[in-house]
């Protein structure tokens, strides 16, 4: 009895503080004083899992420390509205089961408040099915895979993209194809899953027609053992232009094979597997990528003109153990940078489900590295959209054609591809989020 | 990879449930005899079914009985030879409670020692046996407090079927029980035998046609085909393990199996989206699709290759089962009750095709797989029920999954016979009641300005396996002569999980609430290998898509 007439105080309590019958609020637990998980007034943690071992890891596995090498400058100059960031790290080897179990520990054991840049296809996938952030409420910000699907709010509530979609960047790669390359005949390497399938779908949308498709199956992305047979097909197929729709080491081997075997189309890379880095991880000079064409949305890693170039490489230099600058490393602290704005734009009263609402708020207007506009809304979970085009130079460096970066946008529907008139933003001072 | 011992593999879990306590199983309609002993006053009887029961009551009695109702068990012997069931004998026995790993007795005397009764049936038909048990568990309640006045509550636990029948028995007669717990739990016998049917279905498809897989013909007749499947399933089972490595086909696969060989998809594939698209689970008593060898085979292993291994292991068991139970409720149906000429198996593995991708050889090669198996091969036909069979199946007990009573679930998360997706369902139904329920007090609230919050009835423990525990020589093989992991095989709990249970179990029956906060806490965390994650999730079994 004592404990019901407690109940009913506190529920008469609740209509007198409200001045008014609200029954979303009736419960007394309404009354407990709220503190967020992974969220302390002097921290914040964060956690992500990517292959930090294994043949998948090189190129990878540079994208934590460059998240944390942001992370510690932000700290150093005050943190997010006075809290610290701190980011764990866990190695799943790219095995989705394997991602599973370490996203288990990061929310049961680690407790973080969000995850952030999980990376795989497979493995963001496998973890939304078995570990369901989404029902926990668990924000899962900035996946690290284009995968169209995980734009979805209604499957994946809580995730949001930062990665132009594999869908986007076919449908940008067919139409710079149509522009430049018109009436030749075109050959693909893709890889046979989700990956594969959503640039699939994408030349589709855009009506690009191959002469010859070879798919490979995905795997641990070591280096794989068959390219010859890749290169047979499309040499076979006397194409003209070859798009490389896959991962690095794929991309490698194919770009090493046809080296040997003087197979010489001219070569478009997907933006997944054009990186210098993993490419000579594997054992593959980065050499064969001189005179490839290849995509991105963030500025060339050599533009020191670029005011976000200079701020991660000074960053990169005192935090990050003056590391190879290259993509990874623009990618890490970027995805931390977008990170610390949205952080920064869900107040001092920080939780979950206010950075969602923050992000879908105001992550539109978030600024960041990225040449091509953020579509984050209330309705979407999409980060970037776009593409630029460039020429690798002997050293796997990406430059822009003509020095000039022409940005070209889409959406992984049914949209035009048109050239972007988005200008970037300038830089925060110093390169620190506005604290609200 | 180096080979591992076909038998080791196949060595099937705890599906029977033995009994050790010496009770005999002649049966009587009669009631209970007792021998008056102490510290515990064993009785023996018989209810009017001619279920033989043993009631074992302590000296201090405290006045709750806690009813068992003990799992599946095959109602034909099983010839000796045949692996995994070899041997078994139709048995009635009572058991009172349950017994960690088969034969310990421990938890038993632990609530005999803490003044609770026990009371168990052995029912008096085997089988799938749900609606007769529920029966004779309903007249064992009574002739309890019949022979022991003193009893104040009855709570009920039991396991596998058992975990169904006392579902059923707290969602048919609430007010005979304070408190249920069904542990590792069995879906509905459509469920179930959808799972074990479409794993059976597919392995007679692909890599031996053979196979019966239903459809059996009645009488001793029917009871031969059944072995004669059992035969043949684990045979073939032994050739796929064989071929785990190298990928190849049994040599007596079907022409659609020849055909997917002669394409280069590896065996293992075929198998892993046999058991995805069935919903066996992916981890097993020795892989848990993580862990690799040292060496060049530290990714490719957990990636290619233990997802199959697995399906190997609890595939073993839900062949079986399916074999098995089909021939018993078929009989009891009076005709075939497996029936998949509408099952888009397609659909079914929309999410698994995405993170098994490589272990399933990539896209190509699974569609190519779906594409065999799809009813537009005739190289594939369909199994057809018949409908005044299933009808009568569908008749059989059906839980709704309704939280009458305070209530206790406990499953290990690699479940392979009664997986972790049929106590799921109940979490779920219970998430939906308790809303309702939730709403109306909001309700009744705003005419009575009196808030009665409802009762959070229904605790949840997930038996977890360990973060990685395959274990491999030093050649790299995979070594599978070690015991199962936590979490995996059927009902493969710890006397401290049971425990938990037990604790639980009691302390809701005689008071209506569970130890909560940090008493459970402390004792989740001292059992090891628990969780009451209340976010905890996991598809439902296929039947349900």
């Amino acid at each position: 009895m004592i404990e019901i007439n407690r109940r009913k105080l506190l529920v008469a309590s609740a209509v007198l503080a409200t001045g008014g019958l609200v029954l979303s609020t009736v419960p007394a637990q309404a009354f407990s004083p709220h503190s967020e998980v992974g969220v302390t007034n002097s921290s914040i943690k964060l956690g992500v899992t990517l292959p930090m071992t294994g043949a998948a890891s090189p190129g990878y596995n540079k994208l934590p420390s460059a998240m944390k090498a942001y992370f510690d400058y932000v700290n150093a100059n005050g943190g997010v509205n006075g809290r610290q960031i701190t980011l764990v790290v866990k190695d799943d080897q790219y095995v989705p089961t394997l991602a599973v179990a370490k996203t288990n520990e990061l929310i049961l054991k680690d407790k973080v408040f969000a995850l952030l840049a999980p990376l795989g296809t497979a493995n963001v996938k496998a973890v939304a099915a078995s570990v369901n952030p989404g029902r926990r409420g668990i924000p899962t910000l900035f996946v690290n895979t284009g995968y169209s699907g995980f734009a979805n709010k209604k499957a994946y509530p809580t995730t949001f993209t930062l990665l132009p979609s594999y869908i986007v960047e076919a449908k940008i790669i067919a139409q710079y194809i149509s522009e430049n390359f018109a009436g030749k005949k075109i050959g693909l390497l893709y890889q046979d899953d989700d990956f594969g399938s959503d640039a699939l779908a994408g030349f589709k949308q855009a009506g690009l027609t191959f002469t010859v498709k070879v798919p490979y199956a995905s795997g641990t992305q070591a280096l794989p053992t068959v390219p010859p047979t890749w290169i047979q097909k499309l040499s076979a197929a006397n194409v003209d232009v070859v798009i490389l729709f896959g991962v690095s080491s794929a991309t490698a081997a194919a770009l090493g094979t046809a080296a040997v075997m003087k197979y010489a189309p001219k070569w478009i890379l997907g933006s997944v597997g054009g990186d210098a880095t993993t490419i000579k991880a594997v054992g593959v000079p980065a050499g064969v990528l001189y005179g490839a064409t290849g995509a991105s949305f963030l500025p060339a890693t050599t533009d020191n003109a670029d005011e976000y170039v200079k701020l991660f490489t000074t960053i990169n230099a005192k935090y990050n153990n003056n590391a190879v600058f290259d993509n990874n490393v623009m990618v890490g602290m970027n995805t931390a940078y977008v990170a610390v704005q949205a952080l920064a734009a869900a107040g001092k009263n920080l939780t979950r489900k206010g950075l969602i609402a923050a992000i879908e708020k105001s992550g539109a207007k978030f600024a960041s590295a990225g040449l091509v506009p953020l579509n984050f809304s209330t309705t979407s979970h999409v980060g970037y959209s776009g593409y630029w085009f460039g020429t690798y130079g002997p050293s796997g460096d990406l430059k822009p054609n003509g020095g000039v970066y022409t940005v070209y946008t889409t959406d992984s529907g049914t949209g035009a591809v048109v050239k972007s008139t988005y200008k970037r933003p300038a830089m925060p001072a110093d390169g620190l989020p506005t604290q609200s | 990879m180096k080979k591992t011992r076909i038998l080791s593999i196949l060595t099937a879990s705890a599906l029977v449930s033995m009994v050790v306590v010496g009770i005999p199983s002649a049966a009587h309609a009669a009631g209970p005899q007792c021998d008056g002993k102490s510290p515990i006053n064993s009785c023996q009887g018989a209810t009017s079914d001619t279920a033989p029961y043993v009631m074992q009551v302590p000296a201090n009695f405290n006045g709750t009985l806690v009813l068992y109702s003990h799992g599946y068990r095959p109602n034909v012997p099983v010839p000796a030879g045949i692996p995994g069931y070899g041997g078994y004998t139709v048995t009635n026995t009572p058991q009172p409670g349950p017994l960690v790993g088969g034969k310990d007795t421990s938890v038993i005397a632990y609530l005999l020692g803490h003044g609770y009764a026990v009371a168990g049936s052995g029912f008096a038909r085997q089988g799938w046996n749900a609606d007769s048990a529920i029966a004779t568990d309903v007249e064992l309640i009574g002739a309890f407090k019949t022979q022991f006045p003193a009893t104040k509550h009855v709570v009920a636990w039991g396991e596998s079927l058992g975990g169904f029948i006392t579902q059923g028995l707290a969602e048919k007669y609430p007010t005979l029980i304070d408190a249920v717990a069904p542990m590792c739990v069995a879906d509905n016998v459509a469920a179930e035998l959808t799972m074990a049917g479409d794993f059976l279905w597919g392995v007679k498809t692909l890599f031996d046609p053979t196979i019966k897989g239903g459809n059996y013909s009645a009488g001793a007749a029917g009871y031969a085909e059944a072995m004669g499947d059992l035969v043949k399933f684990f045979t073939v089972m032994g050739k796929l393990q064989a071929g785990i490595s190298s990928g190849a086909w049994p040599d007596t696969s079907s022409a659609t199996g020849k055909a997917l060989a002669t394409a280069g998809i590896p065996s293992r594939s075929a198998l892993l989206l046999l058991g995805l698209m069935s919903g066996i689970p992916t981890q097993s008593a020795h892989f848990d699709s993580i862990s690799g060898p040292d060496g060049a085979l530290k990714v490719t292993f957990p990636l290619a290759v233990s997802p199959a291994l697995a399906i190997l292991e609890n595939g073993a068991n839900a062949g079986a089962l399916a074999i098995l139970a089909l021939q018993d409720v078929e009989n009891q149906s009076g005709g075939a009750i497996f029936d998949n000429t509408k099952t888009d198996y397609a659909a079914r593995v929309t999410n698994e095709r995405v993170i098994f991708n490589a272990a399933l050889s990539g896209n190509t090669a699974i569609d190519g797989l779906l594409g065999a198996l799809s009813p537009l091969n005739p190289g594939a036909p369909r199994a057809s029920g018949n409908a005044a069979a299933i009808a009568k199946m569908n008749s059989l007990q059906a839980n709704t999954g309704k939280i009458n009573v305070p209530t206790i679930t406990m499953v290990g998360v690699a479940d392979p016979i009664t997986p972790v997706g049929s106590s799921v369902r109940i979490a779920q139904a219970f998430a939906d009641q308790y809303a309702g329920e939730k709403a109306k007090a909001y309700s009744d609230y705003a005419k009575s300005h009196e808030y009665n919050a409802p009762k959070k009835n229904l605790l949840s423990l997930w038996s977890t396996t360990p973060a990685a525990y395959t274990t491999f020589t030093s050649a790299g093989a995979p070594i599978t002569s070690t015991p199962a992991a936590p979490g995996t095989n059927h009902c493969n709990f710890t006397a401290a999980q049971y425990l938990v249970v037990a604790d639980e179990l009691v302390q809701a029956g005689q008071t209506g609430s569970f130890l909560g906060g940090g008493t459970l806490a402390f004792m989740v965390r001292k059992a090891k290998n628990l969780s009451t994650d209340p976010f905890f999730n996991a598809p439902l079994l296929k039947f349900y898509e």
